[in-house]
């Protein structure tokens, strides 16, 4: 497991030329890299759904004040809660792209449930907009969003539990490898409503205290909303240096639907497929961002894939769960720009709500954020339901 | 000219079901009539296949109609033998995805049926009965087209991300659920699946190139050319 064997796949690269976020944090980058620097938690109970027979209501909620900013800018959209997010943050990502033809503009979208708030709606015979009431499926709230957005190349809608988020990445850097895009907007979103709630405390999947990702006492997870927004382009159209995509994987466990495999060896061939692909060696990853849930299950088997491919060797590792919560289909991208936020500033991120290390984790498991002496290579990871793993590979072109 | 080949198809529908080597075999009559009805809940596993499926019983219909899609690709080969199950992926394409679980479990929350609110858990059950473990990747696709999820499989195969590739187009949308949608968004083909394996040129009789068109037609095609000699 030392070395990356496998070459290479031929240029074009897709880089990284910007990124936004509607989160539990607020709207935009600027209150994720606060809360990365203070190692903070956006996790709060949602008083309006006390009494619920929910296992709890500690989530990553995004501020009302926030949604009503963004409804009040686009008030055709005002009830599509899902669009007004996705399309914030993809706003934001898209500020300072080169410009290229509608044609070679392209996009991927990565949701669970899309709005599942106006399915609940119309399930409950309330009032819907005809904007949301389409967003019920996935696929059209992606095409909506690439019309909102001159995206009139290749449009992609992946639906993949929580590795969405790296999937929807992945394919956004396929199509610039593959020649059909210059520029692909990625964009995960995922709303956090009743039939969330319902799902995963009818699993009992929820910590009531709020998720504790590799800590001892760990119960299960926290949900959270949002959107992530990660604009792609054709490396050669970027000044150096640029964070590319430098690979990726993906696996099945072939082993349980909602619990993942015991032994890691899904997520340790997602991870080796992505370390191939990007032709790196274990040494040269410098950070590797978790999914950490809090479940008690994920967060062993993530903490035993790690040691199987990196041996004694893990690297500085981290959850960001804590801070936003599982944001699902949006949480691989979500996570992804909190590693690019956290390279930016020079910085490791710690583990907000993680006190006590659980002896499974990795000894380089980060409580609180440090200053990193070496930050080039990073590797994402998520898993999810149905056997599902990915990973990413991020890399800074060298100066 | 690709080297991507069709090494098998199969389809069921409304009409029937079957493979590219065996042809279409049109339901019973009385099965027949409640399908084309829409009424899944008289399909069993038992009327396709002898062996058992222990998990099809609890599983929603957008699962069990792409594991029978799978299984049915299966029974094209005397050994059901891809060239490597780690190597092997699976990619999926649906429009209306989970609709009908979504409508269940917005009905009755329960455990079981939460499980089957991802489109991408019909890639867990086939993986599980399986055993493939190679990339997998799941796409929401507008309207019934299906070609997304073939171009993903062929491009897994030409970059070495895999060494084979099933691809499954598969909609369970109840009446329903397809009530949840808004009333210019009618889906057709309310119940169908298909299954392509795909894989490099080998020279093998019956394998055809992949020259375009989508999923479920090239499945339908070779499996009604086959009924037809």
């Amino acid at each position: 497991m030392g070395t990356a064997l496998a070459t290479a796949v031929s240029q074009p690269r897709a880089a990284v030329a910007g990124c936004g976020a509607i989160s539990a944090a607020g709207a935009g980058l600027d209150p994720l890299a606060l809360a990365l620097r203070d190692n903070s938690s956006a996790l709060r109970a949602r008083a309006t759904l006390a009494g619920q027979r929910y296992q709890t209501t500690i989530a990553g909620w995004v501020p009302e004040e926030t949604i009503a900013q963004l409804a009040a800018r686009d008030p055709e959209h005002a009830d599509a809660r899902a669009f007004l997010m996705a399309d914030a943050a993809l706003r934001e990502a898209a500020r300072n792209l080169p410009i290229v033809s509608p044609g070679r503009r392209a996009l991927v979208l990565s949701a669970t449930k899309a709005d599942i708030l106006a399915m609940e709606r119309v399930f409950g015979r309330q009032p819907c907009s005809k904007a949301a009431h389409r967003h019920i499926l996935p696929r059209l709230l992606a095409d909506d969003l690439a019309a909102a957005h001159q995206a009139r190349g290749p449009v992609q809608c992946v639906s993949a539990a929580c590795v969405s988020g790296l999937l929807a990445l992945q394919q956004g850097a396929s199509f610039i490898e593959r020649g059909l895009a210059d520029v692909v907007l990625v964009a995960g979103v995922d709303l956090v409503s009743h039939f969330v709630l319902a799902g995963f405390s009818s699993l009992k999947a929820l910590d009531a205290e709020g998720c504790r990702p590799f800590d001892s006492r760990r119960t299960g997870l926290s949900l959270g909303e949002g959107a992530g927004a990660v604009a792609l382009v054709r490396r050669d159209l970027l000044p150096s240096p640029a964070w590319t995509i430098a690979g990726w994987g993906s696996s099945n466990d072939a082993n349980h639907l909602t619990g993942p495999s015991r032994d890691g060896s899904g997520l340790v061939l997602a991870i080796t497929r992505a370390f191939q692909r990007a032709a790196v060696a274990t040494g040269e990853i410098d950070y590797v961002n978790a999914h950490g849930t809090g479940t008690l299950y994920n967060d062993n088997m993530e903490s035993l894939a790690l040691r199987t491919v990196f041996g004694e060797n893990v690297p500085p590792c981290s959850s960001s769960k804590g801070i936003l919560g599982h944001t699902l289909g949006a949480a691989g991208v979500l996570e992804t720009i909190l590693c690019l936020l956290a390279a930016h500033s020079g910085t490791l991120p710690g583990t907000p709500r993680l006190l006590e290390r659980d002896p499974v984790a990795p000894q380089t498991m980060l409580l609180r954020p440090q200053p990193a002496i070496r930050l080039r290579c990073m590797l994402k990871i998520n898993s999810g339901f149905g056997g599902a793993n990915a990973a990413l590979v991020l890399r800074q072109d060298q100066v | 000219m690709s080297d991507i080949v069709v090494r098998a198809a199969s389809w069921l529908g409304p009409e029937g079901s079957g493979n590219d080597l065996a042809g279409l075999a049109k339901w019973p009559a009385p099965l027949g009539e409640a399908l084309r009805r829409g009424e899944l809940e008289e399909l069993r596993w038992a009327h396709l296949f002898e062996a058992e499926a222990q998990r099809f019983a609890r599983m929603d219909w957008l699962s069990r109609l792409g594991l029978m899609a799978v299984e049915l690709l299966r029974a094209r080969f005397e050994t059901w033998d891809p060239p490597d199950l780690e190597q092997t992926g699976v990619c999926v394409e649906t429009a209306a995805g989970c609709l009908t679980s979504d409508l269940d479990f917005l009905r009755q929350p329960r455990p079981t049926v939460f499980a089957y609110t991802l489109p991408s858990t019909v890639i867990g059950e086939i993986c599980i009965r399986h055993r493939f473990k190679g990339p997998m990747l799941c796409l929401m696709s507008a309207g019934g087209s299906t070609r997304a999820a073939i171009d993903e499989g062929a491009a897994w195969l030409r970059e070495g991300a895999a060494k084979s590739c099933v691809c499954v187009a598969c909609e369970a949308v109840s009446t329903d659920a397809a009530a949840l949608l808004p009333p210019d968004l009618a889906l057709e083909n309310a119940w169908q699946a298909c299954a392509l394996l795909l894989g490099r040129k080998s020279g093998a009789p019956r394998e055809r190139a992949l020259a375009g068109g989508t999923l479920n037609e090239i499945g339908r095609d070779l499996v009604l050319a086959a009924s037809r000699g």
